[in-house]
């Protein structure tokens, strides 16, 4: 890793050469909330000229909506953005590109049947023109092949970037932002689908810039490049700022325990098998729970490039498993596998001992497996439809006598469901978008449990749901472990993985990375695995 | 002998062929954006119609200046009815366009009355059937169209934003684009070739009836497609779409020249149907072939 002399002092930089002398960018009282939940709130915030500000959070702390903002793409609620003392117009990417903001978003904002030409200059090539209306495709051209020369990457500039690999295509989205005559870099993950020697010429770049005078915003899930290249940081938690402080006051230890911030405690200690419950019983198949030490869930090898690859785990029948990593790390990718709705490349999934042919939903849930998706509102719910029709979706062939739907039985089975989800307001007929989010989340539960499953996995199930309903949802996770249910727990929110989960697996990068035994997990050790940081410093954290 | 023969019918092979070519360059536009329109050959019939009304002599008999602005303008008001319907009505572009396609059926029949209006000015029979230099003047127009609208697609600001939006709205989206202006530009475009495409084909057929560009989008569409752009936006070729028109229409004649008899129009359609097909497969292969190469 490239060191970079760093500038400590909050004011701005103490060498280079100053370009853009002034205050810099400055971010104030921002607030933003979707439907009810606070993405961020009040959060203020400074990047000097020639300094580098590293932003960190765990997923869902609200960097990247607040990097939304000041890139023009979403509008907050609240709260102001300033270049140099000016206020910037927000929720116009133009605009906020003119006043001086050039951002590398985490997400590819590459246009793949596009050459690395237009993928550098669409959008802004203003001064590209040739006498009309005609832009200079050689001026162009020669611009592109020298700021890809600039990182030390030679591609085939004519060439459609879906043609080229998935780093080349991230280099020139890096290009493109620093071809960019910007005051303000941000940098939102840029080096995640890097190799090394790529992201060490985007360091050398970023050095280049702080030269320059240029301030960088930069957010990594590296710790070592935070420590490495900035000169603050700030963290951010639960959509607030929680630590403000010069990188260098920061040890890894305490930047990850600042991150992870609340007394750590699981939330509700794991009970024995309380209460079993009567789950409905009508027409649906009756299945014989294996012996208790066989593999309910049995996972080999699966292996679906380059989203994940050699998963091998297993769920018992009333175990919990958590699978525990930051987002895009493959966990969703893996569920989807399981649940047949991609078709994994190697390996296989059996459940209760039974091979399930590869990419067929229908015969995942004929073998019992159900999941509960991460998009509940696209994936899990038919919105406009109600309760009843909801809870009834799977379950609707099953029951059914001769393709007529038989009244009673659904009746029955609908208010059975309701009351032991505790679906507020208890109403069959309303629509499912008139329910909140945890309740809505209840219904999907629902659907499922009319199936009665063997295997349940479970996508960010409380993700944007309220503590109340997120407390009944936990009980109800625990109750059904009770009754012998298998069930794959993925989550981001860390104290929910150590308050449901009997053992928690991390991935990494697409990987397992480990496994960590109830009585070992910690949320500081589970982010070390999580983490593509050093060893030295993972080791540091474990012991 | 031969080559004379050869020349001679590929002329006129690429003289029938103008209407498609002048349509399915603005078609591809569209087409490279993500969007459709189905209602150019309804629009075509409507236009051919106002034309007539306005400069024929047996009707109102306006000079045929008139006539030409008239029919260019309202085919960049069609275009842009369309594209408001698509961008602010968020309703996809094949149900918009179907609506207008059969709504502007439904205006020329009230307005033709099931005539047929044959008194056209001679001037503008030149636009048909003059020559300039041994060639004819519709093929000038033409290259002027596929020409001007290669450059606007490669070569101006304009023209590589449709392709961005069409490749990845998303990106677009943080690169700031417009893609509400961008996708009106379009239809509007689109429209007002309609307008060039309905003097040139009156002009060749000197007769405004009831049926004239029934089917019309048929073509165009496969036009488009046969001519290399992607179904799912942000790849086409102006260019492609120009020399699939003049082979579809090679088609088309081969088959009158087979003397099939009736037959002939059911072969044209399922030989049109098969190029649809190998298109759309030949461009899923190109797709795949870009994962693995992805992937590598």
């Amino acid at each position: 890793m490239v060191a970079i002399p760093r500038n400590n002092a909050e004011g701005g930089a103490g060498d280079g050469v100053r370009a853009g002398v002034g205050r810099g960018l400055e971010v104030d009282g921002l607030a933003k909330s979707y439907g009810g939940v606070h993405a961020l709130s009040g959060v203020s915030l400074a990047v000097r000229p020639g300094q580098v500000h590293a932003l960190v959070g765990e997923n869902g702390a609200g960097k990247s909506t607040l990097i939304k903002i000041i890139s023009g793409v979403v509008s907050p609620d609240a709260g102001a953005v300033s270049m140099n003392g000016t206020p910037i117009p927000l929720g116009h990417v133009t605009l906020s590109q003119q006043a001086g903001v050039a951002t590398i978003h985490q997400e590819s904002t590459a246009f793949p049947d596009l050459n690395a030409i237009d993928n550098l200059f669409v959008g802004r090539e203003q001064g590209m023109r040739r006498g009309g209306l005609l832009l200079d495709r050689r001026r162009m051209r020669e611009q592109t092949i020298a700021a890809l020369a600039e990182l030390g990457e030679h591609v085939d500039v004519d060439r459609p970037l879906a043609e080229l690999p998935l780093a080349s295509r991230q280099m020139i989205a890096i290009a493109r932002a620093l071809s960019q005559q910007c005051t303000v870099l941000i940098l939102d993950e840029p080096t995640a689908s890097l190799s090394e020697p790529e992201g060490e010429a985007l360091f050398r770049a970023m050095q280049t810039l702080r030269m320059r005078g240029i301030g960088m915003l930069y957010v990594s899930h590296r710790l070592a490049e935070i420590f490495a290249l900035s000169d603050v940081t700030t963290v951010l938690r639960d959509g607030q700022v929680v630590a403000h402080r010069p990188t260098a006051e920061f040890t890894e230890a305490s930047l990850i325990q600042s991150m992870v911030g609340r007394e750590i405690a699981p939330l509700v200690p794991k009970s024995a098998h309380d209460t079993v419950h009567d789950t409905p019983s009508d027409g649906a198949t009756t299945v014989t729970p294996p012996a208790r030490d066989e593999p309910m869930l049995l996972v080999t090898g699966l292996t679906r490039e380059p989203a994940f690859r050699d998963i091998t785990l297993q769920v018992r029948p009333g175990e919990v498993v958590g699978l525990a990593g930051l987002v895009g790390a493959g966990r969703s990718e893996v569920a989807r596998a399981v649940f047949g709705i991609d078709r994994q490349t190697r390996g296989e999934v059996r459940v209760a001992g039974q091979t399930l042919t590869p990419g067929s939903v229908p015969e995942a849930v004929a073998a019992g497996v159900a999941l509960v998706p991460e998009d509940r509102q696209h994936l899990g719910l038919v919105l406009p439809m109600s309760v009843r029709e909801n809870l009834l979706l799977v379950v609707l062939r099953r029951l059914a006598k001769f393709w007529i739907r038989p009244r009673a039985i659904e009746r029955t089975l609908v208010q059975e469901l309701s009351a032991s989800l505790a679906i507020r307001p208890a109403g069959p007929d309303l629509r499912a978008d008139a329910l909140s989010g945890g309740n809505q989340q209840k219904v999907v539960l629902g659907k499922w449990l009319a199936t009665k499953p063997r295997v349940l996995v479970l996508d960010e199930p409380t993700r944007g749901v309220d503590v109340g309903a997120k407390a009944e949802l936990y009980r109800l996770i625990r109750q059904l472990a009770g009754e012998g249910m298998a069930t794959l727990l993925i989550s981001s929110d860390l104290p929910e993985i150590l308050a449901l989960s009997d053992r928690v697996l991390v991935m990494r990068q697409g990987m397992l990375a480990g496994e960590l035994p109830r009585a070992e997990a910690t949320e500081e050790r589970i982010l070390a695995l999580a983490m593509p940081a050093d060893i030295a410093l993972r080791e540091r954290v474990a012991s | 002998m031969i080559a004379e023969l050869w020349l001679g019918t590929l002329r006129d092979v690429a003289v029938n062929a103008v209407p498609t070519i002048i349509v399915a360059c603005g078609l591809t536009l569209v087409v490279v954006t993500r969007e459709i329109d189905i209602s150019v050959g309804s629009a075509m019939g409507v236009l051919a119609t106002v034309l007539g009304l306005l400069v024929s002599p047996a009707r109102f008999g306006m000079s045929l200046w008139v006539g030409i602005a008239a029919v260019l303008v309202l085919g960049a008001v069609i275009g842009l009815v369309n594209g408001a319907l698509v961008v602010w009505g968020k309703v996809p572009s094949i149900i918009v366009t179907l609506g207008t396609l059969t709504a502007l059926q439904g205006v020329n029949a009230l307005l033709l009355h099931g005539e047929q209006i044959t008194q056209l000015p001679s001037a503008l029979r030149y636009l048909g059937v003059g020559r300039i230099a041994g060639i004819p003047v519709s093929l000038y127009l033409t290259a002027i169209v596929v020409i001007g609208t290669m450059l606007l697609a490669t070569r101006t600001a304009l023209g590589r934003r449709l392709y961005a939006v069409g490749s990845q709205p998303d990106a677009a989206r943080l690169a700031g684009l417009s893609e509400v202006r961008l996708k009106l530009f379009v239809f509007a475009f689109t429209g007002v070739l309609v307008g060039v495409a309905t003097l040139a084909s009156v002009s060749q057929i000197a007769v405004i009836e009831p049926n004239l560009g029934r089917g019309f989008e048929l073509v165009v569409v496969t036009a488009v497609l046969v001519g290399g752009t992607s179904i799912h936006g942000g790849r086409g070729s102006v260019v492609g779409a120009a020399i699939a028109a003049i082979v579809l229409e090679g088609v088309r004649t081969t088959l009158i020249l087979l003397r099939l008899g009736e037959s002939a129009t059911y072969w044209e359609r399922a030989i049109q149907g098969a190029f649809i097909l190998i298109a759309v497969l030949i461009d899923l292969l190109v797709r795949s072939r870009r994962a693995t190469v992805r992937r590598a």
